[in-house]
């Protein structure tokens, strides 16, 4: 069966190449080289000591991209990025286009999920700090949540065929479909480990081999010249311990419109996760199991955001996002079994020079369960 | 609060203020919303031109600022022909294939114009 897989994988893969070599015809190698730095620093005003739930201080994130095509439909992309983790490869991948409908891209990429995960790099977005629900570490009390539903960047192996098709000029239709390691956890998992994604140390390989796989459609109404509007629905869903056992299923809803210069964007994320009972649940989990088959959580959140150039140096943003955990929680988490946070941001982008910004932001954060606090940021950042 | 506490607390608001001075410094620079050309230049540009300008500003912020095309240190139009065909693949791009060649039609403009500049600088006396 896995050899008939294998096989059916590499013919899937060659015929594309196959194709495409035929018309490999005259186009020298075009290069694009470009990056973003961002130094962000974090402050929790209201909180004498925040450093037991916070990364307050500073920190530095640097992207270097790389984009090569080799013919009109081969190209290759490569994206290193330095950040708390120190350097990641956030994309390797190769593409194989055979026409604008149907794209091969096979490597290390960011599979298709969701609006935000489009514009994740730092110079991209206005905000100093990523939407809830995907937050990657820099949320209060991240370790008490778990982090975010879908850290981004959500960086992943595998394949993943999409495409666009326009109908006229107003009308434009994405799709992308892949197939990917997935994400990771332990045997004994109550949550997924978004650590072992970016961990060496167990190999950026596949540890249950069983692909995950997911998708993404989205469509476009371009309204005129000055008015366009995006909606798109992802999801996603694998076996994230060794064993194969415990599933989780990541869907979202996304909508961004554009008014002239007033961009709106909202996103809606929910992830159901399943855990490991253990023999004995009663001295693991804060809440007895009624029905074990019950076995999972399910965290939500959504964000939405506004965000508007009131002059050529100064741009606006507000941010209201949220996010909820609904089951049950281990006996030595701070949690319940439902927790929630809100989050209120306001910022601001003083562009320094083109190319260079500073952001400033205030964000209000509304715990169920912690103390509310309140987070100031300033950050620089550039690109090239 | 502690004397500590107090001056801790006040030495993080005082480099929030001198980061955002500096940042203020930007005010007096010349440059359009988004990243993109001053009105200055705008106004400097054909008629056709600035259409084609409104629309690249347009469709081009929507991911990014307009600083990345506008910095881009490429000036063969075949190399500008496969980056905007790239960018207009991307899943909600909004750029149809009439956008991208008006894209190209003021990208074309502003690599004459880079080059130019370029040319005048390097004769000066």
């Amino acid at each position: 069966m896995k050899t008939l897989l294998r096989a059916t994988l590499a013919t899937v893969i060659a015929l594309p190449i196959f194709a495409l070599g035929a018309r490999a015809d005259a186009l020298e190698m075009e290069r694009n080289f470009a990056g973003s730095a961002q130094l962000d620093y974090l402050a929790v005003p209201t909180t004498v000591d925040a450093r037991p739930f916070s990364f307050d201080g500073f920190t530095t994130e640097l992207a270097v991209k790389l984009a090569v095509d080799f013919t009109p439909n081969i190209s290759a992309n490569v994206k290193i990025c330095y950040g708390c983790h120190g350097f990641e490869t956030d994309m390797a991948f190769v593409d194989l286009r055979v026409a604008d409908q149907l794209n091969f891209r096979i490597g290390r990429m960011n599979p298709a999920f969701g609006d935000f995960p489009l514009r994740h790099d730092p110079a991209n977005h206005r905000a100093n700090s990523k939407p809830l629900p995907y937050d990657m570490g820099r949320m209060l009390h991240r370790a008490e949540w778990n982090m975010s539903i879908l850290p981004s960047p959500y960086v992943d192996n595998g394949l993943e065929v999409n495409g666009t098709q326009w109908f006229g000029n107003d009308v434009q239709l994405d799709y992308a479909l892949y197939v990917v390691s997935g994400l990771k956890g332990n045997n004994d998992a109550l949550d997924l480990d978004f650590i072992q994604s970016r961990s060496g140390s167990l190999y950026y390989v596949d540890n249950n081999s069983r692909p995950a796989y997911g998708g993404r459609v989205a469509l476009t109404l371009a309204l005129g010249d000055r008015i366009n509007a995006t909606a798109g629905i992802s999801g996603t869903y694998g076996l994230y311990d060794p064993a194969g056992l415990l599933s989780y299923a990541i869907g979202g809803a996304d909508l961004y419109v554009r008014f002239d210069d007033l961009s709106l964007r909202a996103e809606y994320l929910l992830r159901r996760t399943e855990i490991s009972i253990g023999s004995n649940p009663e001295e693991r989990f804060r809440y007895g199991f009624e029905d074990l088959s019950k076995n999972f959580f399910v965290k939500d959140g959504f964000y939405a955001e506004v965000e508007y150039p009131f002059t050529p140096w100064l741009e606006g943003l507000f941010r209201f996002d949220g996010m909820r955990r609904i089951g049950n929680v281990a006996v030595t988490s701070p949690l319940r079994s439902e927790s929630a946070v809100l989050r209120y941001t306001l910022g601001a982008n003083v562009v320094v020079e083109r190319g260079m910004r500073v952001k400033v932001s205030g964000e209000f954060w509304d715990f169920s369960d912690f103390q509310d606090d309140l987070v100031l940021h300033l950050g620089v950042v550039a690109n090239f | 609060m502690t004397t500590d506490q107090t001056s801790s607390s006040l030495g993080r608001g005082f480099g929030l203020v001198l980061l955002l001075l500096l940042g203020l410094t930007g005010c007096a620079t010349d440059f359009g919303r988004r990243g993109g050309l001053s009105d200055q230049q705008i106004a400097a540009m054909p008629p056709g031109v600035q259409e084609d300008y409104d629309l690249f500003a347009y469709k081009c912020s929507r991911c990014h600022t307009l600083s990345r095309p506008l910095k881009a240190q490429i000036t063969d139009m075949e190399h500008w022909r496969a980056y905007v065909a790239r960018m207009r693949r991307h899943a909600g791009s909004a750029i149809s294939e009439d956008d991208g060649n008006r894209v190209l039609r003021f990208l074309e403009y502003w690599v004459k114009q880079r080059k130019q500049a370029e040319a005048e600088e390097g004769g000066a006396p």
